[in-house]
């Protein structure tokens, strides 16, 4: 049972641990949440996905290839991007490409420097690669997601405010600044308040992966101080190209804002 | 003198559709039409935020299209209908209109000018939170008087004023503006104040 410091699961033992969901949706039942159906759903597509996540990277691993690389990059960045569009429909075609520009140019940048400069690996060894791209691209897409939202929402919100100025005089430069600004605050701050609480309230779930599978703790919090950093820098550089150049795609050389 | 010009059949849109129009200069214009009928629509071309998708308007016999856009809509300012004021004081409003144009502020004493003009007896330093929609309104106002344009494009700047104060505002407001020379156009709605206060007026006819 006990193989190199980790217990390897049974698949009856892993099992057990779906009978945690029973809580779950009692709890949903007895408080009227509608969301049965879709903890239902999810819990399903959670466990095929990863599945077959296994499987692939399983086979990636035992036959090493840059082209299995970097198709999984791109389809994680494809994926990644699509979210984001779709959670924000509505936008420009300019506006798209900047934010899939800045998804792709940042990700690709900083896994790079990670890969290569920090951890001196090969960039096409998909154990380094493929789960610090996961990770990467994963929190870029909630990032931008979030200050996409955001700059929307505060776009609508404060016509009256981008009305008045734009009479006055003011450039839709300056007019919309302020409020890209304000979506890339919003875009960073749960990366900064992981990164405070990391190590106390949160034992992020690389490190414990890596602990369970019977890495040293000290080689693990590296590794996760690491990560951190870099996740806080590709979510900062793609959030501030995507509002600070999308945002030139909202108004013509006129200064009519479109 | 003609100011501003817009040629018959300017369109917006294919949504208005408008007739030859002819501003004076230092004259104050009223235009009035039923609702929807394109009243807020000229304004913002008037002032450039929208431009025509046909016909053309010209501002002292140039067409708008060839002047440098932000320098123009600097002179010829345009309130709108909706009432936008910061956090803050009353001086803070002058700051955040003038930082948002990249200027420096106006000075005190002109504030104090514009907003009494604007029958809004306020210090720079009251604050603007407890303030009623037809106080908000004059110092909403105030801050684009303190500009002093050379046009200033009003979209119904007595909506939340009660009859008197509309009158004193409106009485103050073409006083101040003859003598500086200001050109104003001003969409209303009541009848007794355009009659009252109009140099010229141009109705507008509903969309066909």
């Amino acid at each position: 049972m006990n193989s190199g410091g980790i217990v390897q699961l049974q698949l009856w033992q892993f099992s057990l641990i779906y009978l945690l969901l029973i809580i779950v949706i009692a709890i949903m039942k007895k408080s009227g949440v509608e969301k049965t159906r879709l903890l239902v759903v999810a819990s399903v597509k959670m466990t095929v996905q990863l599945v077959i996540a296994g499987l692939v990277l399983s086979y990636i691993f035992q036959n090493p290839n840059p082209v299995f690389v970097v198709v999984y990059l791109a389809v994680m960045i494809g994926f990644a991007v699509h979210r984001v569009l779709s959670g924000n429909p509505g936008l420009n075609r300019r506006f798209q490409i900047i934010i899939a520009a800045s998804i792709a140019l940042s990700g690709v940048f900083v896994l790079a420097y990670f890969v290569c400069a920090v951890v001196g690996e090969n960039i096409f060894n998909p154990q380094y690669t493929i789960p610090l791209a996961g990770m990467l691209i994963g929190n870029t897409m909630t990032g931008i997601s979030l200050g996409i939202k955001t700059f929307r929402e505060s776009l609508q919100g404060q016509k009256a405010r981008v009305e008045a100025l734009l009479g006055f005089g003011a450039s839709p430069h300056a007019i919309l600044q302020p409020l890209a600004k304000q979506a890339l605050e919003t875009a960073l701050l749960p990366t900064l308040n992981s990164m405070v609480g990391m190590g106390i309230v949160s034992l992020p779930g690389m490190m414990t992966g890596q602990i369970l599978s019977g890495t040293m703790p000290t080689t693990a919090i590296l590794y996760q101080i690491a990560v951190m950093i870099a996740i806080c820098t590709v979510v900062t550089v793609a959030s501030f190209g995507s509002l600070f150049l999308g945002m030139h795609t909202l108004y013509d050389q006129k200064h009519q804002i479109l | 003198m003609c100011l501003l010009h817009v040629s018959a059949g300017t369109e917006y849109q294919d949504l208005v559709r408008y007739p030859e129009i002819n501003i004076r200069e230092n004259s104050m214009t009223f235009i009035t039409g039923p609702s929807g009928c394109g009243k807020s629509t000229l304004l913002r071309m008037l002032n450039a935020t929208v431009l025509p998708t046909a016909g053309r308007i010209e501002y002292k016999g140039s067409p708008l299209g060839g002047l440098p856009v932000l320098d123009y809509r600097k002179q010829v300012l345009l309130a709108p209908q909706q009432v936008y004021l910061c956090e803050g004081n009353v001086a803070d409003q002058f700051a955040f209109f003038y930082g948002a144009r990249g200027e420096e502020c106006v000075s005190r004493a002109e504030m104090v000018n514009a907003l009494e003009i604007c029958r809004m007896p306020l210090s720079p330093e009251d604050s603007c939170a407890n303030l009623s929609g037809g106080e908000r309104q004059r110092v909403f106002l105030s801050i684009y008087l303190s500009a002093r344009p050379k046009v200033l494009l009003l979209d119904e700047p007595t909506a939340a004023l009660d009859e008197l104060t509309a009158r004193e505002f409106l009485g103050n407001l073409k006083a101040a503006c003859r003598q500086r020379g200001t050109t104003v156009v001003c969409v209303c709605h009541s009848r007794s104040l355009v009659d009252e206060f109009a140099d010229e007026e141009i109705r507008l006819e509903a969309r066909a």
